[in-house]
């Protein structure tokens, strides 16, 4: 299937979570937060959301600086 | 009641239908907590001390160096090596004596902090680092104080608004769990000043619409602001019913 990460396509497996995409990305868990569709999942969902075909995601880390 | 003296200064604020002497009296009624005087804090602490906001408690202690004034704008370089909380709180008197500053000039644990919370209506997180946001999160949760969270590095901004007054409240745990986690900074970064000032600008205005009892919309987001291409991203956060800090389960 298809989706977007950051706007830019990515194919995956039929079937994927959030945490699979990850290791897809080889982005580091720690320190990421992820939204599908402008709705972020929290990391304790990130292993059962299953991604779906056409799913705009969002990947972006945490900043602290200020 | 408003001083004629206050009528004066304020008299923009009261052509406001939005603000009015109504919600100038909320602001002198405010009482805000602002942690971090450094690129967030400083545009921050100078609108809500320039807005009348009644009492200000700002909190810090660094000493001002020369790399800070490249976006610390509330400092001048006659300043560098004093205090920051010492610094500003000058500064806002100067700016607004019809105000109340008080400084703290320490690295406050948890249990101080709440103790700070019991005396203010909001708290703008303006520190740089995740232990600090993380604490500040759990404090805020725990007495029920609603938290504006600001951050930025490189060209890029964060903006949260979590009102922990309310049941249904996200917090800035649900969104970045991990506690271990560094969280880019500006010192291992870089940043530029106006995207920081942008964040600390728009926590400002956020606390006088708070305050004034305007409707955030915001609450419950994540505001991403990217400094390229002037972007806003959008976020809805919920409640995550497994986070250690809000949810049901701590
Ligand atoms: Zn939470």
């Amino acid at each position: 299937m298809k989706i977007t990460v950051n706007e830019n396509i990515v194919q995956l497996d039929d079937k994927c979570n959030i945490e699979q995409l990850l290791i897809v990305l080889e982005s580091p868990l720690k320190g990421s937060a992820i939204a599908v569709n402008q709705k972020i999942i929290s990391r304790s969902e990130w292993v059962n959301y299953q991604l779906q075909e056409n799913d705009q995601v969002s990947l972006f880390q945490a900043i602290a600086g200020g | 009641m408003l001083t004629d003296a206050e009528m004066l200064r304020y008299s923009r604020h009261l052509l406001l239908e939005d603000v009015g002497e109504l919600g100038q009296k909320d602001l002198k009624n405010g009482k805000v907590l602002i942690i971090g005087m450094g690129g967030l804090g400083s545009p921050a602490a100078l609108y809500l001390a320039a807005a009348g906001v009644g009492t200000l408690v700002i909190a810090d202690f660094d000493c001002l160096e020369v790399s800070n004034l490249q976006r610390q704008i509330g400092y001048t370089t006659g300043d560098i090596g004093g205090d920051k909380v010492a610094l500003m709180k000058h500064r806002l008197e100067q700016l607004n004596p019809e105000i109340r500053v008080r400084s703290i000039n320490r690295e406050m644990d948890k249990t101080q902090l709440l103790m700070e919370l019991m005396m203010v209506n909001l708290v703008l997180d303006c520190t740089d680092n995740m232990a600090s946001r993380q604490m500040i999160n759990a404090a805020c949760v725990e007495a029920k104080v609603p938290l504006i969270v600001g951050a930025a590095i490189r060209m890029e901004g964060q903006l949260m608004f979590f009102d922990h007054s309310q049941e249904d409240a996200a917090c800035y745990h649900c969104l970045f769990p991990s506690n271990e986690e560094q969280g880019l900074n500006c010192s291992n970064s870089g940043v530029l000043g106006p995207v920081v000032g942008t964040i600390g600008t728009l926590q400002a205005l956020e606390a006088i619409k708070h305050l004034t009892g305007l409707p955030s919309g915001i609450k419950n987001k994540l505001k991403l602001f990217d400094g390229k291409t002037l972007d806003w991203q959008t976020f809805a956060i919920n409640k995550d019913a497994q986070c250690t800090v809000c949810g049901k389960t701590k």
